[in-house]
């Protein structure tokens, strides 16, 4: 795209047409000419100035009047923060959930500086925000119920912020910026040096009483200091390392190992790390090695050879004979890890002449098979395994653990399904279409709690007898199901947008259908899709909410129904919850701020 | 031997194997009998585990008697559980209309608010959109509920306007505009008001577009209306006589047999059927009259048929559908008659004020004022401000979206602030607002599913609680999910026939 730029401007200059000048800017106006202009600049815009500020006053001074009162009880929220957390997680095993933590942060770290996240905002910039900030600050400590000593003190702190910011306004010269992911460190150090000065979460309450779900005396911020910095260092060792790696190494391949990383980081920590499987050696060793080693290298050569572009017309009656030997694996008895290697042999086998090519497309083909497999036979293995993680309750964790794995697992199941629904949608076959069209109009009808109640209830009805499903994972499965038919509609915008020059092409150079779709289409289709996608991202975070209702422990069942059953805290449910709807709002805005960001940046176009 | 000539390959038989649309069909029909015999296979297992648990899974409990009760709704002791899901039916439509509408209303301020030139009005727009739009709706309806029912208890004395307005941890009590018996004689008079209306503003628009004077016709339309509504109020009894008609429309339709019915809806489809596939047939042909279908065309035609046949036979060997038509049909104009038949003392609307009766230890409202339950409450509001955010961010979308060209000129011309927005960006807007917006209406509907977290009984509360009684779950969860699909389906509808409707003014 950017040489047809080029081209155009070139174009422009030599037929003599008329340069482009930027258009004037509108002048800054001093503050009393802006409340003018901005404020009351007609009588109805008076009017409607006078009635909103006292609205926001109103609203402001209830909100602080409300989480300022003597009668909250936010130690009920300070004190069980590891409950609502993590639910429950047995305390000797703590550190299993801070190694997932480091993992995760540092993963963050890495992809920040590959992927070079992080714009350059003026001092100024930050100075005068930094004034706005201390302003708020005087203003909502003038509208809380505090003590006069309380509320002097912090005036002050207000009006040091707000002359910090002012200083750094007026001294500093307009050109000396700094990196937002600076600001970020600044104030995530801020947060993490504070939890080392100020004792949150302190609470004196009986030791002895059962049952022992919560917190261990103390504070919160005493046990969780320590690790809190060392995640902290962690990410910023890891953002360290990831510029050390991005100066060294062509583009591509850290950020395709670092997404491969990311793809793998859910299933490692839950099935790995945090449920703590014993797993039988002897059966590993044994059965199932070996069945891997026999389907990878007999898999292998079967691909190799199927993906030579010599091969023709038996390789495709060879893939549908592999097909049809899968299909009869179902219909005898055997076992099901036997089945799905060779369900998946025979999806490779018969996508072989879409990735056919040279030597080196052959290697990289049969590399994609001995991973995939890999990763499948050590999930089933992984998920076959119990879990020495004895906790109370249905799974073995909660609280927001189980939102974000809810949510994770959910998108990364119902994006491949909704993929294929929408490309079933907007496909030339008639069954296809009306199957995907009946499946999407049905479920994009419906409510998700139907769904969830029908999943969570009625699936141990569906299964043979034998078969068990926990309920996790079948809720799990409603919410993909849910999703894709969603994410099909918002991909379908994406693939009806890829003009139909770039078909007419693509059969020109003499790809098959599905090479099309693969190396064509679906890359410009996502592409443009990704703004609406990272919506429905958020979607699904919200949505995860609905397992509250169910009676699964995730943040908004403890919040509402653990927590104000507690002796100590009874009534506490309107502090647990404004804290639970704090921490989802914190999530969202910043996915939706990353959404306009990320919208901007492929706005402009690095192709 | 020489290569074939492209002549020659264009018309050599190609085999089988190779053969595309062969290999389409395959394919389809193959995924075909998969999905379908994945479906048996989970049926038949279903039918086996409930066999094995001796629960028989049927449609019985609709008609016996059901042993629960509703917090609210139009009959809180239903005695069978077809009653009971009904209610529910009433208490969720109830709720997603009032919501629709007050969502609708707060939105377009809200979106407004967001455009506006006044900074702080702005920005109070954008607090209340980014605020609402990322906090899950159950999570505020819970906070609504939980502020709800801190509130103080009823006394003889409560509310803030003592007779006219209560608030407390039962609800919102406020005085009630309901229907009398009058009302339905007033609409005839109302309606003909609005015929009237029509030829009233259609004179005005002409005198309007002839000489340009400002007429405003719709004012002068809507004054007729209003004229007909107030003589409405006093001479309503004349309509009586109208009883009478839906009288012998009900004896009509009880002495219809019923086949008459099966034999009209067999036709409809049939002719649907029919003059779809002509019409198919002849959007094909070529201009010398040549017919060239592809193997598509020939599955539509195939499926067109195939599906009023289906109809066809659906309605003959299954009768209850026709009886329920009939009988149906009789009821209503039975009722209609009871509607009409009445003394001219009745009126067409009546009001009461809310009261407050001590029967037991406490005092509690009573029955005559219009009481918002807690539940109603949380539920309501929570959908109306979330959706409303969601409509608001669809309102400005679709201003911004007209060209900043359309505005200047009209400002250039001469026209104010107001008159812009109503001649010219929002005709303009309303094509782009109005896909999205009935989206959220969906949603909306969706949403109100919410309420079993707060106790309202929609009809997912109340279709719990029946399940959890009789144990027909299966049942249930197919009643729930043929209520929202024909709802959601309606709503769809209603919305794509006003973008056609837009479509057309366009041009």
């Amino acid at each position: 795209m950017s040489e047809f730029a080029g081209l155009g401007a070139d174009l422009g200059m030599s037929t003599g047409m008329i340069p482009i000048t930027a258009p004037p800017e509108t002048p800054k106006l001093p503050p009393r000419e802006w409340v003018k202009a901005n404020l009351f600049s007609s009588p109805f815009n008076s009017v409607l100035t006078v009635v909103a500020s006292i609205i926001i006053l109103a609203i402001t001074r209830g909100l602080m009047s409300f989480i300022f009162n003597p009668q909250r009880q936010w130690d009920a929220t300070a004190t069980n923060l590891r409950l609502l957390m993590t639910q429950a997680y047995p305390e000797e095993q703590y550190l299993r959930i801070w190694i997932a933590t480091a993992v995760v942060f540092t993963l963050t770290g890495l992809s920040l500086a590959v992927w070079r996240a992080g714009s350059a905002v003026p001092l100024s910039d930050v100075g005068r925000r930094l004034l706005t900030f201390g302003g708020t600050i005087a203003l909502l400590v003038l509208l809380a119920p505090f003590s006069v000593r309380a509320t002097i003190i912090w005036l002050v702190v207000a009006v040091a912020v707000a002359g910090g910011g002012e200083a750094l306004r007026r001294l500093v010269d307009d050109e000396r910026t700094m990196s937002t992911l600076g600001i970020l460190l600044i104030g995530l150090s801020g947060l993490v040096g504070s939890l080392w000065v100020i004792p949150y979460g302190n609470h004196t309450f009986q030791l002895h009483r059962t049952p022992r779900v919560l917190a261990e005396p103390g504070t919160v911020a005493l046990t969780t200091k320590l690790p809190w910095t060392v995640m902290l260092l962690v990410a910023v060792a890891a953002y360290f390392l990831g510029i050390f790696i991005r100066e060294r190494l062509p583009t591509n391949a850290p950020r395709i190992t670092l997404l491969l990383l990311w793809l793998l980081m859910p299933p490692t920590l839950l099935y790995l790390v945090l449920r703590d499987p014993s797993f039988d050696m002897g059966h590993v060793l044994g059965t199932d090695i070996p069945i891997f080693l026999v389907y990878a290298v007999l898999g292998g050569a079967l691909l190799n050879w199927l993906a030579r572009p010599s091969t023709g017309e038996i390789g495709r009656i060879v893939a549908a004979l592999v097909l049809v030997a899968a299909f009869a694996a179902f219909l005898t008895p055997m076992r099901m890890i036997v089945r799905l290697d060779m369900l998946v042999l025979a999806a490779f086998a018969l996508a072989a002449p879409t990735f056919s090519g040279g030597p080196r497309a052959r290697k990289n083909y049969v590399i994609g098979w001995l991973g995939f497999l890999g990763i499948m036979s050590w999930l089933v293995t992984a998920i076959n395994t119990p879990s020495t993680v004895k906790v109370p309750g249905q799974f073995f964790i909660g609280g927001l653990s189980l939102t974000l794995i809810v949510a994770v697992f959910t998108i990364v199941i119902s994006f491949p399904l909704g993929l294929a629904l929408a490309l079933a949608r907007t496909s030339n076959m008639p069954i296809f279409r009306l199957l995907a069209t009946w499946f999407i109009e049905f479920v994009r009808g419906v409510p998700m709690i139907t769904i969830l109640i029908f999943f969570s209830i009625m699936v141990p009805l569906f299964l043979p007898p034998g078969m068990h499903l926990g309920e996790v994972a079948a809720v799990i499965i409603g919410y993909s199901l849910f999703s894709a038919a969603y994410l099909a509609e918002n991909v379908r915008g994406g693939l009806q947008s890829v003009t139909r020059g770039q078909h007419e092409a693509a059969e020109a150079v003499g790809m098959t259908t599905s090479q099309k779709t693969v190396f064509i289409v679906l890359p410009q289709a996502l592409r443009i899709s990704i703004p609406p996608l990272v919506g429905h991202c958020i979607g699904v975070f919200k949505e995860t909410s609905l397992l509250a209702i169910i009676g699964l422990f995730d943040v908004l069942f403890i919040a509402r129904s653990v927590m104000p059953n507690q002796t100590e805290f009874m009534g506490s449910t309107k502090e647990n919850v404004l804290f639970v709807s704090l921490i989802y709002w914190i999530f969202c805005y910043q996915m939706s701020k990353a959404s306009q960001r990320l919208e901007r940046r492929t706005g402009l176009g690095e192709r | 031997m020489t290569a074939p000539t492209t002549h020659e390959r264009a018309h050599q038989r190609v085999p089988l194997w190779r053969d595309v649309i062969v290999l389409k069909w395959v394919t389809q029909v193959f995924l075909l009998v998969v999905v379908l015999s994945t479906m048996f296979f989970l049926a038949t297992q279903a039918g086996d585990n409930l066999r094995a648990r001796n629960i028989v899974s049927t449609f019985d409990f609709l008609e016996r008697p059901i042993d629960i009760q509703l917090s609210e709704g139009i009959d809180t002791h239903p005695d069978t559980g077809a009653r009971a899901l009904w209610t529910g039916m009433v208490n969720t439509l109830r709720i997603s209309v009032a919501g629709i509408f007050f969502a609708t209303l707060l939105g377009i301020v809200v979106g407004l608010a967001r455009l506006s030139d006044n900074w702080l009005v702005r920005r109070l727009g954008s607090m209340w959109v980014e605020t609402l739009r990322n906090i899950p709706l159950l999570v505020q309806m819970i906070f609504y509920f939980s502020v709800l029912t801190t509130l103080p208890r009823v006394g003889l004395g409560t509310g803030p306007i003592n007779g006219w307005f209560h608030i407390s941890n039962k609800g919102i009590s406020m005085p009630r505009v309901f229907i009398a018996d009058g009302f339905y004689q007033w609409l005839m008079v109302v309606g003909v008001g609005a015929v009237a209306a029509h030829y009233v503003r259609r004179h005005r628009q002409r005198i309007q577009d002839e000489t340009g004077a400002m007429t405003s016709p719709i004012l002068w339309g809507i004054g007729t209306v209003a004229l007909f509504g107030l003589i409405g109020i006093f001479v309503h009894p004349m309509f009586t006589w109208m009883g009478g008609i839906f009288g012998a429309i009900a004896d009509l339709l009880d002495s219809l047999p019923i086949i008459a019915p099966q034999i009209l809806f067999s036709v409809v489809a049939l002719g649907v059927a029919a003059r779809w596939i002509s019409r198919f047939l002849t959007d094909h042909r070529s201009v010398r009259g040549h017919l060239s279908l592809s193997d598509d065309d020939w599955f539509r035609i195939a499926f067109a048929a195939l599906a009023s046949l289906i109809i066809v036979f659906v309605l003959v060997r299954w009768t209850g559908f026709s009886s329920w038509t009939l009988n149906s049909g009789r009821d209503l104009f039975h009722v209609l008659e009871d509607k009409f038949n009445v003394d001219g003392a009745a009126r067409p609307f009546d009001a009461m004020r809310p009261d407050i009766i001590q029967k037991s230890r406490f005092p509690n409202y009573g029955k005559n004022g219009l009481t918002m339950s807690i539940g109603f409450a949380a539920v309501f509001f929570g959908v109306v401000f979330y959706t409303s955010a969601f409509i608001g961010e669809n309102v400005r979308g679709g201003i911004l979206a007209v060209p900043k060209g359309q505005s200047e000129a009209a400002m250039a011309v001469g026209l104010g602030r107001g008159q812009v927005l109503r001649h010219v960006v929002l005709p303009q807007a309303i094509r782009i607002i109005l896909p999205p917006t009935g989206n959220q209406y969906l949603n909306l509907l969706k949403n109100t599913s919410l309420a079993v977290a707060v106790g309202y009984s929609d009809i997912v509360q109340i279709g719990q609680t029946t399940y959890n009684q009789t144990g027909m779950t299966l049942p249930v969860v197919a009643i729930w999910m043929l209520f929202y699909l024909s709802c959601s389906l309606s709503i769809s509808v209603v919305v794509n026939w006003f973008n056609v409707r837009m479509k057309l003014v366009e041009r």
